[in-house]
């Protein structure tokens, strides 16, 4: 019999609020017991990389004050929840790694906007996430150190690249966390964990702050075990921000419309993704059987063809190795990060450092982007891609003049074992299903729809989204929801179990 | 090595100069808030953002952008409405991201162009010139009175950042040869930096001296840069080959760093048409490389060779938004072009009646511009047009010959705050030019004013230097000087006229030098004549 796991864990934001508000527990008791719940029990996935108990309890301090004053109300939407971030996002004085040695003991000195905007909502920030190596990966095993295991199956990877964000929330270590997606990052870790993800649209989150791998497709979204509670992170860390030009003023409460449901809604599928190659039997009834829920819940289902998506893989591994070597470029080992010292000049300096502070798959995607943008081969790899990238934004937008939102299947598959994918490429079709949506910059999200049959894991069904229409796939999410019920805690992980 | 004149009848030097621009007036960098500031202390005007750090992003100061769209209306260019900032991938420890944000195959400006007017010696570097008539064309060049103007493209002026300072600790004269240890300073990262490229269209080191002497006082009448060449604000790269005389194809090129003085700039392309030469003529081989103009040693040498073209990997910036220019926006921009330097010398040239060469350099510094525009603008509006040129004449004179002779021996003076007032420039010009004093006078008048601080007036009535014009207080005072010298008298009417200047001297002596020269010749000439 395990130590009982926080009595918390179970909760979302709707639960921890009257509770907070009733004065059933303080900000701090809640904190506390979500500290020592990590303490037990992350051991065994190893969700975070730096847990930050000081800045939580004195956050917690600060909420438990303001509810003392009579002012829960003013304290923030986020107020009291605690929220973990990837280690990809800067936050003051916390180490920011990215799972990788070049950037072992980096501390950050300023705070990424949407990590700033939870704590200005009054979540607590519980720690930092595992995650694959500056995000280049489906199975957080590219982590430099060592990878996050699945709470459903710790023999099994969480997916990634944002596996400790997902795999946090599927043990019931906090409610709430964030993630990124540059190609399925959050959606997928989220089908294999049984969570909700959600990549808004390109755009919608400010990115400032978070360390960039594909500029034009990396997106932050949050992670949850209900609809509602992603609606609400959303609302917070949503919206313009005068350090992101690339980040629109566009401000919806996406908690409106959730109990709406489908009803006259035109919910479009691509006949074509059920056939394809790679998708799982399981996965595939599964997701024909979301469309049937959704036809009799009183939507209109219908057809649709994005011709061009099937190059979207291809366009995502020229244009997001480009970007990614440019952006990995001042990992130089001169004024942070790991340095190789020694060397008797600057340039053996640059690549012995580089060489050993990046892990395989960083330095194949940075010699991969070097390779495409030399001059010679731009022209056949970089601007086709730009290329089928228009293609597949304006299949989506003639689709979008037949449906308001897209259901899809989000992984190919249930979560797989260690180890079982070693060739790169294989490990690339894990996104063959999400990377569309990023290329064309729309909304996408994972929502749970229970287990498969043929492995008992987690499933999750890919909602799409126009571009700043993200509250249209959350209300089918919410519906499905309703269908399917909230996301559960993971048996291992969920009060009262029998962990062994 | 040869004679210019040598090298040129039998080879063509062919320039073109890359010119950087740090717009320095602006208050904050390129692609964030940190402050822009000339000899901070070392790093302290840093953020995220210019020092690259993991996870910050760029956002374009739009102030920036309005001075390049200035200097691109100034400078005859068209304005691209649609353009990209592109990443330029390079490492090196003063480039905090090692990749360097800049412009793609179009930049804000493009195919613009500006005309040099070349005059005196300097023209006599152009090969062919004295064969040219004037009115002619030849080239890109036309003939003038003096001298001749020349046509010179501006492929594009595009928008960038500039990357820290490094120096270098151990070596001599911190160059980086021999040095132990660099540091980076970051405050000059990020600061928003112009790339001015101009066509190969250049033929003598005096047409491209020109060009960079013009672009700066265009520059620094937007009021976009200080164009400090000193300080590194303004700096210029010449790209130089020569080709065999009435060949077309380029030859190959190398790039001269280090001209950062006008006087660099054209000793080190002067240098280089003739090394060049002297290679080419020995049967050898130029190679593309990049060479250093050293002004002591008075030659250039190689920094470093280069065998295949840079890869810089320029791909479009994913974190900057392509970049629109609306009409309205350009309109408005346009709608804040001063008065360009050439515009106001042809303006003033005809308003007071000056010849080019006046005018060309009254216009040549800002300061001095508008000191002259200002005192000429105090001639009074009924004054005939001869008197007009002839105050006007006065105060070009001035500031062309004292002002100058001023301003260079104080470089640190700001003239506008200065006790050399429009007002006072004028009043010394109208003293002179109605001859209540003389032009010796006037110099130490005009430094009076400077020295004291005082009007014109007041020095002038303290010293006692009012000239006396009054003929008939001069008249008398030649007929007692003539009464006085009878046998000097006779001996000039014997046809000794030389005499004169002696008796120019009596009187000037006996009025204690007060007396008006001119006024006096001609009436002691009228009276001898008698």
């Amino acid at each position: 019999m395990m130590s009982v796991s926080s009595s918390f864990a179970h909760m979302g934001i709707a639960e921890i609020h009257a509770g907070l508000a009733n004065k059933e527990f303080s900000a701090k008791e809640l904190t506390t017991s979500v500290l020592s719940n990590i303490e037990e029990n992350d051991k065994d996935i190893h969700s975070f990389l730096e847990v930050t108990p000081d800045l939580a309890m004195a956050s917690a301090e600060v909420v438990d004050a303001r509810i003392a004053k009579g002012e829960f109300e003013q304290a923030g939407i986020l107020a009291g929840i605690p929220i973990g971030y990837k280690d990809n996002m800067n936050l003051i004085g916390t180490h920011t790694t990215c799972s990788s040695n070049m950037l072992e003991g980096y501390v950050s000195p300023y705070t990424a906007t949407c990590v700033q905007r939870t704590i200005d909502a009054g979540a607590i920030p519980i720690g930092k996430l595992n995650m694959d190596e500056f995000a280049f990966g489906s199975s957080t095993e590219t982590s430099a150190f060592g990878p996050t295991l699945n709470p459903w199956d710790t023999q099994r990877v969480p997916g990634g690249s944002s596996g400790g964000s997902a795999a946090a929330v599927a043990a019931g270590l906090v409610p709430v966390t964030l993630g990124s997606d540059t190609g399925g990052s959050i959606r997928q870790p989220a089908s294999f964990c049984g969570v909700i993800g959600v990549k808004p649209t390109y755009g919608m989150v400010s990115r400032y702050g978070i360390v960039a791998f594909g500029s034009s497709l990396d997106q932050v979204g949050p992670f949850s075990r209900n609809v509602h509670d992603a609606a609400v992170c959303l609302n917070a860390i949503s919206g313009h921000d005068p350090l992101d030009c690339t980040s629109q003023d566009i401000k919806t409460d996406f908690t409106v419309g959730l109990d709406r449901g489908v009803e006259g809604m035109r919910i479009g599928y691509v006949p074509a993704f059920l056939e394809a190659q790679g998708l799982t039997p399981e996965v595939r009834r599964k997701i024909e059987e979301v469309i049937d829920k959704l036809r009799e819940a009183g939507a209109e289902l219908v057809e649709i063809e994005l011709p061009n998506a099937k190059a979207a893989i291809s366009a995502y591994y020229v244009l997001g190795p480009c970007e990614a070597f440019s952006n990995l470029a001042r990992f130089d080992s001169v004024r942070y990060g790991f340095c190789d010292p020694g060397h008797a000049d600057m340039g053996g300096q640059y690549e012995a450092s580089r060489a050993k502070g990046f892990g395989d798959e960083a330095r194949r995607r940075i010699m991969l982007g070097s390779y495409l943008l030399s001059s010679g081969v731009y022209d056949t790899y970089y601007y086709p891609a730009q290329q089928v990238r228009t293609l597949i934004t304006e299949d989506y937008l003639r689709a979008y003049e037949k449906v308001d939102c897209i259901i899809a299947p989000c992984a190919p598959r249930t979560a797989f074992k260690f180890g079982e994918i070693a060739d790169p490429t294989q490990m690339y079709l894990a996104d063959m299903f999400t990377i569309s949506i990023n290329i064309a910059g729309n909304g996408g999200m994972s929502v749970p729809i229970g287990l498969g049959d043929e492995t008992g894991l987690p499933i999750g069904a890919q909602l799409i989204c126009p571009a700043f229409k993200d509250e249209t796939m959350l209300r089918v999410a919410a519906a499905l929801e309703r269908i399917y019920g909230p996301a559960e805690v993971a048996p291992a992980f969920a009060l009262n179990s029998d962990k062994e | 090595m040869q004679t210019l004149e040598n090298v040129l009848r039998k080879w063509e030097p062919v320039i073109g100069l890359e010119i950087h621009t740090e717009l320095t007036t602006l208050e904050t960098k390129m692609f964030c808030g940190c402050k822009l500031e000339f000899g901070a202390e070392p790093n302290t005007n840093t953020c995220p953002v210019c020092l690259g750090l993991p996870g910050a992003l760029p956002v374009p100061n739009k102030a920036a952008i309005e001075s390049i769209v200035l200097a691109g209306l100034a400078t005859n260019c068209e304005i691209e409405k649609d353009t990209m900032f592109y990443r330029k991938n390079y490492m090196y420890p003063d480039m905090a991201k090692n990749f360097q944000t800049t412009q793609g195959p179009l930049a804000f400006c493009m195919r613009g162009h500006l005309d040099l007017e070349i005059d005196g010696k300097g023209a006599d570097e152009r090969y062919g010139i004295d064969d040219v008539k004037v009115g002619e064309s030849f080239e890109n060049i036309t003939r003038c009175e003096g001298g001749y103007v020349a046509h010179v493209g501006i492929t594009r002026i595009h928008m960038e950042e500039d990357a820290g300072k490094m120096v270098h600790i151990g070596g001599s004269e911190g160059r980086i040869a021999g040095a132990t240890h660099s540091l980076v300073d970051y405050n000059r990262a990020g600061t928003p930096l112009m790339e001015l490229v101009t066509e190969p269209d250049l033929r003598t080191p005096e047409e491209a001296r020109r060009f960079m002497q013009k672009l700066r006082q265009i520059y620094l009448t937007l009021g976009i840069s200080n164009c400090s060449m000193e300080e590194g604000s303004m700096r210029c790269d010449g790209n130089i080959s020569l080709r065999r005389r009435g060949t077309h194809e380029l030859g190959t090129k190398t790039e001269l760093k280090n001209l950062n003085s006008f006087k660099s700039l054209h000793d080190g392309l002067m240098y280089e048409i003739l090394r060049q030469a002297d290679v080419l003529d020995e049967g050898g081989v130029i190679y593309q490389e990049t060479r250093h103009w050293d002004p002591s040693a008075k030659r250039t040498i190689v920094m470093r060779v280069k065998e295949t073209a840079d890869d810089y990997r320029l791909f479009p910036e994913p974190d900057l938004a392509p970049y629109h220019l609306s009409d309205e926006f350009i309109e408005r921009v346009r709608a804040k072009l001063p008065e360009l330097p050439d515009e106001m010398a042809a303006r003033i040239k005809d308003a007071y009646g000056l010849s080019a060469y006046d005018a060309s350099h009254l216009v040549e510094h800002r300061a001095t511009a508008s000191l002259f525009d200002a005192a000429a603008s105090l001639i009074p509006d009924d004054a005939s047009a001869s008197q007009r040129a002839l105050v006007a004449k006065q105060l070009a004179n001035f500031i062309i010959n004292d002002v100058t002779a001023w301003l260079n021996a104080e470089p640190d003076v700001d003239l506008a705050s200065s006790p050399l007032t429009p007002e006072r420039l004028f009043e010394l010009s109208m003293l002179l030019v109605d001859e209540t004093i003389s032009s010796k006078q006037a110099k130490e008048v005009f430094t009076a004013i400077i020295d004291e601080d005082k009007d014109p007036r007041e020095i002038v009535a303290e010293r006692g230097m009012e000239q006396v014009s009054d003929a008939g207080a001069i008249e008398a005072v030649i007929d007692s000087i003539l009464a006085e010298n009878p046998d000097k008298v006779d001996q000039y009417r014997g046809g000794k006229t030389g005499l004169i200047g002696f008796f120019v001297g009596q009187c000037m002596k006996a009025m204690q030098g007060q007396g008006n020269p001119k006024l006096i010749n001609e009436m002691l000439e009228k009276k001898l004549s008698e």
